[in-house]
């Protein structure tokens, strides 16, 4: 077919693209769902124990406000990743919030170490937290997936392991509201090693569900 | 589109020089129905070129790395002429090879069932993008060159014959 006769079928038709919003717009709008969802769980854990398990002391705090801040910058950093001819290095902003993150719970590990003696590193299996962190990061990270659909997938391995990064820093913000933990380190291995686990795999699948949209004249 | 079509030409002859015209006109092409397809992500508010060029040069890329996925399945034949010395291997089917005769059957097919085939077994494109292109149902174009195929083969057996 000659280019002239293609641009004039898809000229044919077709309806005005309403622009879409700017990715920090559509951050605000993933972030009010996912926050939404954890203010659920937390209401449910309440309902249900009376109480959340969880002593919300100052480093447990710095933890969670590094999780969600890393949590909102990978989002971000994923819708920008679709826009064509943005900044190439959208990963800046989410690493430094993954290092913020390590570092919190390095130095809670370190006070542990310091008043227990030990970093407990083999006193708590986590099971429970990787299945939870795994649901919870589908039931938050499902409509990003859907918003980051409308976009150009020009790098689908980085914006789907941002993706889940996004998903499972709010996931681990759930996991760490439900179910209290007696070591920084415990944390840090299960719960840093289910985002990192988690992320590789849809870095490496995303190119399969992150496709250019469908051709059809929309 | 008919305004940026030459930019984008231009953007591709740039980064592969050593690409035939027709391969340059496909990978416009493609990218234009790229461009059609995320339309909305452009900002009226900033420069289209950045834009337009992040779009080309990862659509260039994903076709080198489809060249050479497929590449990797095809091994180069440089002479194709090798079969049985007898009669009884040389069927009817081998040998008939006229591009003419087959150029002209496919150009004596009612307009849906040529367009079907120029699409899906000429240049190749998936029945989604014929689709998009035609706006017929996959159902329909499927149909289509199913007929078309039965329609050159008889006519071309005709041709064999005669």
């Amino acid at each position: 077919m000659r280019t002239d006769d293609l641009i004039d079928r898809l000229g044919r038709d077709v309806a005005v693209a309403r622009p879409l919003p700017t990715p920090g717009m559509r951050t605000a709008v993933w972030t009010v769902w996912a926050v939404s969802y954890l203010i659920v769980v937390a209401v449910m854990m309440f309902a249900v124990m009376s109480s959340a398990g969880v002593t919300p002391t100052p480093l447990y705090l710095a933890q969670q406000s590094a999780a969600l801040v890393t949590g909102i910058m990978a989002a971000r950093a994923a819708l920008a990743s679709v826009i064509p001819g943005g900044k190439n290095r959208v990963w800046v902003l989410p690493a430094i919030g993954v290092a913020t993150w390590a570092a919190a719970l390095l130095g809670a590990g370190a006070l542990d170490l310091h008043a227990s003696g030990t970093l407990g590193v083999t006193s708590q299996s986590d099971w429970p937290c990787v299945v939870s962190m795994t649901l919870g990061g589908l039931v938050v990270g499902a409509p990003l997936v859907w918003m980051l659909r409308r976009g150009a997938p020009l790098t689908p391995g980085l914006t789907a392991f941002l993706t889940a990064l996004a998903a499972l820093s709010f996931a681990n913000i759930e996991a760490c509201l439900t179910r209290p933990h007696a070591f920084a380190v415990t944390v840090l291995l299960w719960h840093g090693g289910t985002v990192a686990a988690v992320a590789a795999l849809c870095a490496l699948t995303g190119p399969r569900w992150l496709r250019w949209p469908d051709l059809r004249t929309r | 589109m008919r305004a940026i079509t030459p930019r984008i030409r231009q953007l591709v002859r740039a980064r592969r020089r050593f690409l035939g015209d027709s391969d340059v006109e496909d990978v416009v092409q493609e990218v234009l129905l790229s461009v059609h397809a995320v339309r909305a992500t452009y900002d009226p508010a900033r420069p289209l070129m950045p834009w337009l060029s992040a779009i080309v040069r990862h659509r260039l890329a994903d076709a080198g790395r489809r060249h050479v996925r497929q590449g990797a399945h095809e091994i180069g034949v440089d002479d194709l002429d090798v079969t049985f010395q007898t009669p009884v291997a040389n069927s009817r089917e081998e040998t008939f090879g006229d591009p003419d005769a087959l150029a002209q059957a496919i150009q004596a097919l009612p307009p849906g069932q040529r367009q079907a085939v120029e699409l899906l077994k000429l240049r190749e494109l998936s029945l989604k993008e014929a689709s998009a292109l035609t706006g017929m149902s996959i159902g329909a174009l499927k149909i289509a060159t199913h007929r078309a195929i039965a329609s050159l083969r008889r006519a071309l057996r005709g041709t064999d014959e005669g």
